[in-house]
């Protein structure tokens, strides 16, 4: 009988050995939390070249009629940079880095529900990742990351490989998305109901569909550029009777809910590591859970915001911009809950928690410039200028970025069992926050000025803010480098970190670290929310956790 | 305080000095960017504002215990309800008052002086009705004179911006975009393109609008009707020489139309694009006076594309061999075009 073959435990005991072997359990791995560091490792490596790209340009910008490279490399220069950070550092790092890492741990699985394709959609990823560096062999794209039509049908060979490298990432996220979704869905823990799921779940849960709906439109989008490139099908050349504008519509329906692709996971980030070192529980647990959802939906009826200067009849663009200004709602309300979040607790300054400050801080300043650029009268000033690149950077990395290293601190001893020096932290940190402010900052009045986006060169009264904002940006690189160094060093140097440093109370935080390649001995009961300081643990069955009693495997079958 | 201080700040704020208002709606998009900075700044500085005052005051004092923990508060109803409908009013707020300014941006003055631009790789050209043939180098307005600026391009997307005007849109090949305005200030005003358009894009802000009294605008205006005299307005027709139109039947080209044109041609204003533009009143439109490939849409052009087709920012037309005309049906077709006012 095939109940008979189960273990006492009955399903939820059900564990395979782990493979023995390098290739198979750290190259091909189907184990999501190597998979997880893969995403992490390769997204980092891909995160230094873009960064010695924008280095590149910001030196470039650094006299008002350039100098330090040519026009057309600094067009490819700034094009491989925003498309890599999108598409090879940010989305990759939140979604199959982090979510892969954690979120299967904080619902209490063994692993997520497909592991094969899990394993496929990692490969993937650093395969497109290195046809988009190697486009610079063939001259790279060279219209921005958003590489409008027409102009992107003249652009080198690159282009052609662009579109192929982004589909195949694009590819990559759809299958990631598929399986978290089916993951949270089917395989959480007994006992954890919607709403005891920790929010970094939650954050991932609203995430998840977007991967999968959204990047099937941008897919649609670069199949037909590519084909057009290659074999002539007219769908964007208005010459031929295509229409460029559909390529913008297509783009962004994909584009937006990718800003929040971005942005949903880091909220998740920040909505654990607030509490956990304020010691208190996250303030309106529910309503962050639910503005999540709200923005995810929402996110997907905004896109024509972009696009209020291409040419659309104006009546289409009023309930973009309404819902647009909509959407500050949900994200107002996160913001209040994390402040208050802080209000009464037993704050520990680790580096973690520093970046989540700065967080709250620096992405509320993008939120609310993203409430500006909605306004129509005021997006038909600085659409096209430094203040929308202001803007951008704000979330991206005010806010994406810095809960990246608050996620980086915070569960590198998940991953290694070890500690990140919290003294280089500190200074990675401080010099980070000041040179992002430093670089990002004058560009919103130098937006509003008059200095349009995308130049190799510029009117010469716009130079000394340029050059303030090059100075800073070198401020921010030396950071960066601090903190290569620091996880470098700490992988063998860094203090042990034993199960729970932090005295966090997510499930993650009760079994080893690194975990075990079964992650749970048995499957625990989950009977509340994770945030209650002043209640026992919320979970029963982890008795076993922490000992030397080995786990029950299931037989050969 | 500081919020206050930030209030009254940004909603005093002079961008005008900092940045000419050239056109009458400049001023209006002014007084949004201030409103919103205001509040914007306000918001911000109360939300920093605590967020700082917290994290410094609940820190881990040194005599804390280690496993000291905060005060175990999960939510608070009538809190969250207060920021949820504050910032709901509020955008509420935000919504009228951006409505009501892009109405006055939208709704600038109808029929004003007609000037069309035109984006090319690097540089925009301008087009006025009893100027022949394109001016190049800078864009003249008369001051106080509303305008209807229609823009379309030659090859690639290009964005016409200048900041001077608070104003900017794309100039799409194969669409013609309109924006509206009344110019009230004189001076020399940037004009800069904020789409990436190719290798040159960056020196594409070398152009300017000029706003000039009228008398000045006027001896602009006649300099360069001379200037231009001589350049043709019309198409090169194929096989040389002029196509006959004498003899066009309306009534005939009427049926012809109906059979052989309304696939891709609307009777429509020129903008409604179907395949092709409408062609309602193409030889009569006062709003689109140059739009066949840059050239006026006379009967004797009109009947050159019908004769040769067309490939250009419009689209693709076949010629008069594909689409089966004779001579006749082109004189009978451009007859009942001019029959429609």
């Amino acid at each position: 009988m095939a109940v008979a073959a189960l273990p006492a435990g009955g399903i939820a005991d059900h564990i395979h050995p782990e493979p023995q072997g390098f290739v198979r359990r750290y190259v091909f791995s189907l184990d999501h939390k190597i998979i997880g560091i893969q995403y992490i490792v390769t997204a980092f490596v891909f995160f230094m070249l873009s960064g010695l790209l924008a280095e590149a340009i910001r030196t470039q910008l650094y006299n008002a009629n350039g100098g330090f490279i040519a026009p057309d490399t600094y067009n490819e220069v700034y094009s491989v940079h925003g498309s890599a950070m999108v598409w090879l550092v940010i989305i990759p790092l939140l979604t199959g880095g982090f979510g892969n890492l954690v979120f299967p741990l904080q619902i209490g699985a063994r692993d997520v529900a497909f592991p094969w394709l899990n394993m496929l959609s990692f490969w993937i990823f650093p395969v497109s990742g290195l046809m988009l560096f190697s486009s610079f062999l063939l001259g790279a794209p060279t219209a921005g990351w958003m590489e409008y039509p027409p102009v992107s049908l003249q652009g080198a060979a690159g282009t052609s490989m662009w579109c192929a490298a982004i589909f195949l990432v694009g590819v990559s996220s759809t299958m990631t998305g598929i399986n978290f979704v089916v993951t949270i869905l089917k395989m959480r823990a007994p006992g954890m109901t919607f709403t005891r799921m920790p929010l970094f779940v939650w954050g991932q849960f609203a995430t998840a569909p977007l991967l999968m709906i959204a990047t099937t439109a941008l897919a649609a989008a670069l199949a037909a550029l590519f084909i057009e490139r290659q074999f002539g099908v007219p769908f964007y050349d208005p010459t031929k009777g295509g229409s460029p504008v559909m390529w913008q519509h297509m783009f962004w329906f994909y584009s937006h809910p990718a800003v929040y692709i971005m942005i949903l996971p880091g909220f998740g980030i920040i909505s654990e590591v607030l509490p956990t070192f304020a010691r208190k529980p996250v303030f309106g647990y529910k309503l962050i859970a639910f503005s999540s959802m709200a923005i995810a939906l929402a996110g997907f009826m905004v896109w024509a915001h972009h696009m209020f200067t291409s040419g659309l009849a104006p009546f289409l663009q009023l309930p973009f911009m309404i819902i647009t200004f909509v959407i500050g709602v949900p994200t107002g309300i996160k913001i209040f809950s994390w402040t208050a979040t802080l209000f009464g607790g037993k704050i520990h300054y680790t580096t973690a928690m520093l970046f989540a400050i700065g967080f709250i801080g620096l992405f509320t300043i993008g939120g609310i410039t993203g409430v500006w650029l909605a306004a129509i009268p005021f997006d038909l000033h600085v659409h096209g200028t430094y203040f929308v690149v202001g803007h951008l950077h704000y979330v991206l990395v005010g806010g994406s970025l810095m809960a990246v290293f608050s996620g980086m601190y915070y569960w590198f001893p998940k991953m290694s069992g070890r500690l990140l020096n919290e003294k280089l932290g500190h200074l990675h940190f401080w010099l980070f926050f000041v040179g992002f402010n430093g670089t990002f900052i004058p560009m919103h009045w130098l937006g509003v000025l008059g200095m349009p986006r995308e130049v190799a060169t510029y009117d010469p009264q716009f130079e000394f803010w340029n050059r303030f904002e090059t100075i800073s940006s070198y401020l921010m690189a030396i950071s960066i480098l601090i903190f290569f160094v620091n996880v470098i060093w700490s992988i063998r140097n860094g203090k042990r970190s034993g199960p729970n440093p932090w005295g966090a109370r997510t499930l993650e935080w009760q079994i080893p670290s690194p975990p075990n390649y079964y992650n749970f001995k048995h499957i625990p009961t989950v009977y509340g929310l994770p945030y209650d300081f002043s209640q026992p643990l919320p979970y029963k069955g982890l008795d076993d956790e922490l000992n030397d009693t080995p786990p029950v495997m299931a037989g050969a079958h | 305080m500081l919020s206050i201080a930030a209030i009254v700040f940004w909603s005093t704020f002079p961008l005008e000095t900092y940045l000419p208002a050239a056109i009458v709606t400049a001023r209006q998009v002014d007084h949004l960017f201030r409103f919103m900075a205001a509040t914007g700044s306000a918001l911000w500085i109360f939300v920093a504002g605590y967020l700082v005052y917290f994290a410094i005051a609940f820190r881990v004092k040194p005599d804390d215990p280690p496993d000291a923990i905060g005060l175990q508060v999960h939510d608070n109803h009538k809190l969250e309800f207060w920021w949820t409908v504050i910032p709901t009013l509020f955008v509420v707020l935000l919504s009228i008052v951006s409505v009501r300014i892009w109405y006055e941006v939208m709704l600038e003055p109808q029929n004003g002086l007609v000037v069309e631009a035109i984006g090319h790789q690097f540089y925009f050209s301008f087009r006025y009705p009893q100027i022949n043939g394109e001016v190049t180098d800078e864009m003249h307005l008369p001051v106080n004179v509303p305008v209807t600026l229609n823009l379309t391009a030659a090859d690639v997307i290009h964005g016409f911006w200048v900041p001077a005007m608070r104003l900017k849109n794309d100039t799409v090949p194969g669409l013609v975009t309109t924006i509206k305005f009344t110019p009230r200030l004189v001076g020399r005003y940037h004009i800069i393109c904020t789409q990436f358009c190719g290798v040159l894009h960056s020196e594409m802000d070398k152009q300017y609008l000029v706003i000039d009294q009228k008398p000045v605008f006027d001896r602009w205006f006649k300099s360069w009707q001379e200037k231009n005299a001589h350049v043709s307005n019309a198409l090169p027709a194929a096989g040389g020489g002029a196509i006959a139109l004498q003899g066009g039947n309306a009534p005939a080209g009427k049926a012809l139309f109906a059979q052989k044109c309304t696939a891709c041609h609307k009777l429509a204003p020129f903008n409604q694009t179907l395949v092709g533009p409408g062609l309602a009143n193409v030889l009569h439109d006062p709003a689109h006076p140059n739009l066949v490939n840059g050239q006026p849409a006379t009967p004797q052009n009109v009947a050159v594309i019908l004769q040769n087709g067309y490939t250009g920012s419009m689209g693709t037309m076949p010629n008069a061999t594909a689409n089966g005309l004779s001579s006749q049906d082109i004189a009978n077709l451009v007859a009942f075009l001019a029959s429609l006012k």
